[in-house]
């Protein structure tokens, strides 16, 4: 199978299963592409996650990139599109459909349900991503560091991302 | 409710995709709800709480269901190609810069760094998240078992899905009932 159907059938596959978002997903992404279809290394993936982070826009674009080192914007393209096209399709016929459900308590069962189940797998996907990428004991504290500002205030997440690269550009991560 | 041509959507969702630092979520809100006007608060967590329920990236599922409700599905693909197209070519631009740079040991330094930061902002997204669920403690054994069954006993998110869901469905008809 040429490489690049087997992109676009995998990721497609993918968008299926993503529950949570894509960062919920990270941790199958990374075992997905570097250990089993071997696309991309793992250093290549913990910089790609690097560089769309530090990049504007929405945080799948990990695997944008993922397709660009498969095969150029060819493959950035075909990767892009796969992650998107299945779930776009279901979600256009869910809203309807959930938008005119008139039982409130099953609407909200339904979105507690998920709620919850979204929150396990994002922590779930934070740990397991960090134990991947994170080399020493400067990282993992940097990790945490992010964490207290991020949730006990307002900062702007592109300090954090200019702190961290500071940091790392000064050898101290 | 307002109306909104393709043009329109497709502008509105670039300003989104072009201006989200850190995810996009937080961005939509702002330029849908606070700026543009065109949906209310209310509207749209109904939206974004479909969006997060079905699988994939959520910021797309929202591009589809906002730009498809103002104008069928021209509008969810103009919504779609004026989100991504920006953050697309940055991106990729970004990634040509890091193949010819990537041996320097300061561009190898900042990439740790910004990844270590971006782990821990996933991370506080999720404790935030939590913080919805001390609305109902119960709902914490969800998150526990999930955490347990993916981080612990390293087990597929199939298989993961498959045991924390009927105790996420049960909780959360308690919780609807309550709440």
């Amino acid at each position: 199978m040429s490489v690049l159907l087997s992109l676009f059938l995998k990721l497609s596959a993918f968008s299926l299963v993503a529950f949570g978002g894509i960062n919920a997903l990270l941790p199958s992404l990374l075992e997905l592409s570097v250990n089993q279809e071997r696309w991309i290394d793992l250093q290549t993936f913990a910089d790609y996650f690097a560089i769309a982070q530090a990049a504007p826009g929405p945080n799948f674009m990990t695997v944008t990139l993922i397709g660009w080192h498969v095969d150029g914007v060819l493959g950035a393209l075909i990767a892009t599109i796969a992650i998107a096209w299945p779930s776009s399709i279901l979600v256009y016929h869910l809203q309807r459909l959930i938008l005119g459900m008139h039982d409130e308590h099953q609407k909200k069962t339904i979105q507690y349900a998920a709620a919850a189940l979204a929150v396990g797998l994002v922590l779930s996907s934070a740990w397991q991503i960090a134990l991947q990428i994170n080399h020493s004991y400067a990282a993992y504290t940097l990790t945490l560091l992010t964490i207290g500002i991020a949730v006990f205030t307002r900062w702007h997440p592109l300090y954090l991302i200019g702190l961290g690269a500071a940091l790392g550009a000064l050898g101290l991560i | 409710m307002k109306s909104l041509t393709p043009t329109q959507l497709f502008i509105s969702f670039s300003k989104i995709g072009m201006s989200g630092f850190g995810g996009v979520l937080p961005w939509a809100r702002r330029t849908l709800v606070e700026q543009d006007k065109v949906l209310s608060s209310e509207e749209f967590s109904a939206i974004l709480g479909i969006c997060q329920i079905v699988p994939g990236p959520n910021i797309v599922n929202l591009a589809v269901c906002i730009g498809s409700r103002f104008a069928g599905i021209k509008g969810a693909l103009a919504a779609v190609l004026g989100l991504t197209l920006g953050p697309i070519c940055i991106v990729m631009l970004l990634a040509l810069i890091y193949t010819h740079y990537s041996y320097l040991e300061a561009v190898q330094g900042i990439l740790r760094g910004i990844s270590a930061v971006g782990v821990g902002l996933i991370a506080s997204t999720g404790i935030k998240m939590l913080r919805d669920e001390l609305r109902f403690p119960a709902m914490l054994l969800v998150v526990a078992i999930t955490v347990i069954a993916a981080c612990y006993y390293q087990l597929g998110l199939g298989w993961v899905l498959l045991i924390a869901s009927p105790f996420a469905w049960l909780l959360a008809q308690k919780k609807a009932r309550k709440v």
